[in-house]
């Protein structure tokens, strides 16, 4: 019954897109803009030779395919709690009989189903036609990149939910959401794959969550790892998720002890 | 239905230092101070009762909506809405009330109005006979049929708020809390406004508590008001209560053929307003002193005409808070004497 509800709340979301329609023209420019840059400092670097076993061809399908999870990626939903923190509006939300943090997950999966069929489909169908672009073989690896997607959604949205609670405290979040793009940009592979990372780097990327939103996806969908990497990879981020959720869970309930909402 | 017993909220509110040496402070230590904007109050509101809560600026009148509705959580004391405590059944109770809040919108801003009435039905899981029912009697009663297919942007005030306490009573919650709703309206948008309410409390016995500034809204839809001021619950009673203890007194307006001086030789009256030959007096006891007081200016001094008329509720409220304020001011000099000697 209540699952009624978020659907709908989706569905609202997805249409309060639409009145913006103009945005997409841009947005589909800029991530084939993205894509181009990339591919051109890679052809510069790599040649026609390989690197770790990676060619310009598989480069080309790594960056479309990181650059098209970025895209989906809900972090940004920090802006959207900061905003109604300033104005006090966060009230009409908490005076429904439904919980925030699903109302606002299913508000942002309004925004991710309409970028995914309006932004990210026409770029990568482009893209695919401009520079080629490979397909997985393998149903179990079509399979395991979809769950990859889910958990790429569901850290990102803990992350920038966790980070807006946070601004419970600071009042600011444009601090906090500098510092975790960076580390977004850096850790998820999307300036550099994390296979050309030094041992060092490269443990402490396996240590932070952030590879979820980006690399991975793209090291599943690339055939890059085989079965029981990517079981142990899938049970990794499931416990991201767990550890995520208790620690906004936590912060949630220590913020509205202490809520002071703004105005009136 | 709703029960408030010795109710506090406190807020720490931090005290910056100002300037460049002070802001470094702040980044090391904070001092802060106690704000006390709700101060032991209690009440209670019966099912289908329509109360007035009423207050200066920062009384703490949102304070009190945002703890009856589980967002704020109080100091102490203990508040039950239907039984159950707002904080800890936030959702439940959610379910059970209807919100207007006048300076903030629950409407989705870029979809048309219709749209957040079909979201509003799924969340609160309205069945569809009662959505289809209401949704009948609030196009018609709030004229929702003009604007129901304009994105929310597009809309007038008076247009918004209609559409606003339409979605509040929506879900036919047994309390409605009404914050300030006809602040900015017009005379005609403020009058649908006030019989909608009046008729959804007195067919559907909703229970209403209202806050407000424009004290037209409370005197013509509560019979009961609550007065608080600096935290504190000062008057619990009826609309006439009030302006029976208060005052019995009558405002004269008189109109001089020419202006007696600024002294006007009258016992029993006092000046409130003057205006050279047009002087505004304010007398305590009933209608017969109030002719008896014309005819003695009359003999006098020639007068070309008069006004009489009630003190109206503003004029009470104002003169209330006033003579509050007296007593505050009474208090400190006391206690500065004190401290002297």
């Amino acid at each position: 019954m209540m699952m009624r509800a978020h659907y709908a709340i989706m569905c609202k979301a997805f249409s309060r897109n639409t009145a913006y329609r103009s945005e997409v023209w841009l947005r589909i420019f800029g991530n084939i803009s993205i894509v181009f840059i990339q591919i051109s400092i890679w052809k510069a670097l790599l040649g026609t030779g390989t690197l770790k076993g990676i060619d310009i061809g598989a480069m080309i399908t790594y960056s479309l395919i990181n650059m098209s999870v970025s895209m989906i990626l809900m972090s940004k939903v920090i802006y959207v709690v900061d905003d109604k923190l300033k104005t006090g509006n966060i009230t009409s939300d908490l005076l429904k009989p439904i919980s925030y943090p699903l109302l606002l997950f299913f508000d942002q999966l309004g925004n991710v189903v309409f970028q995914i069929i309006f932004t990210v489909v026409p770029t990568i169908i482009i893209s695919w036609l401009l520079f080629g672009l490979s397909f997985p073989r393998e149903p179990y690896a079509i399979a395991a990149f979809v769950a990859s997607l889910l958990l790429a959604l569901l850290i990102s949205f803990f992350l920038g939910y966790l980070i807006a609670l946070v601004s419970f405290w600071f009042l600011t979040t444009f601090a906090l959401d500098w510092m975790i793009t960076a580390l977004i940009t850096v850790f998820s592979g999307s300036f550099l794959p994390l296979w050309f990372f030094s041992a060092e780097w490269k443990f402490i990327a396996d240590m932070l969550p952030f590879q979820f939103l980006g690399f991975v996806p793209a090291a599943i969908y690339m055939e890059k790892m085989d079965g029981s990497e990517i079981i142990w990879m899938m049970g990794k981020g499931s416990m991201w998720v767990l550890l995520l959720w208790c620690a906004t869970k936590l912060l949630w309930w220590r913020a509205i002890k202490r809520l002071e909402i703004q105005g009136g | 239905m709703i029960q408030v017993e010795g109710i506090s909220k406190e807020y720490k509110q931090f005290t910056r230092s100002p300037g460049i040496i002070g802001s470094m402070k702040n980044l090391l230590s904070r001092e802060h101070t106690l704000l006390k904007a709700v101060n032991e109050i209690s009440f209670s509101i019966e099912k289908g009762e329509a109360v007035g809560y009423l207050g200066p600026n920062g009384a703490g009148k949102s304070t009190m909506i945002k703890m009856l509705t589980g967002i704020l959580v109080p100091t102490s004391g203990t508040i039950t809405v239907n039984n159950l405590v707002p904080h800890k059944h936030r959702k439940e109770i959610a379910k059970k009330v209807g919100i207007v809040f006048g300076q903030r919108s629950q409407l989705w801003w870029d979809l048309p109005v219709e749209d957040s009435f079909e979201l509003h039905r799924r969340i609160y899981n309205i069945q569809d006979i009662d959505y289809r029912k209401n949704m009948n009697i609030f196009l018609e009663l709030l004229n929702l049929k003009e604007f129901i297919t304009q994105p929310v942007r597009q809309l007038s005030l008076g247009q918004r708020m209609r559409a606003e306490i339409g979605l509040a009573l929506l879900h036919n919650p047994d309390i409605v809390f009404l914050d300030e709703p006809t602040i900015g309206l017009d005379v005609i948008a403020k009058d649908n406004i006030r019989s909608f309410i009046k008729q959804m409390n007195r067919e559907r016995k909703v229970s209403i508590l209202l806050t407000s500034h424009d004290l037209k809204d409370i005197e013509e839809i509560c019979p009961r008001m609550l007065i608080v001021n600096k935290g504190e619950l000062i008057f619990d009673g009826t609309v006439d209560h009030l302006k029976s203890s208060l005052s019995s007194g009558k405002i004269i307006t008189i109109e001089f053929a020419s202006n007696p001086g600024e002294y006007v030789a009258l016992e029993n009256a006092e000046l409130i307003a003057d205006q050279g030959i047009r002087k505004t007096f304010k007398i305590d006891k009933g209608l017969d002193s109030a002719i008896d007081f014309v005819q003695s200016v009359s003999k006098r001094y020639p007068i070309k005409d008069f006004i009489l008329q009630d003190s109206d509720i503003e004029d009470i409220i104002r003169r209330y808070y006033r003579s509050l304020e007296d007593d505050n001011n009474n208090e400190l000099t006391k206690q500065e004497r004190l401290s002297v000697i």
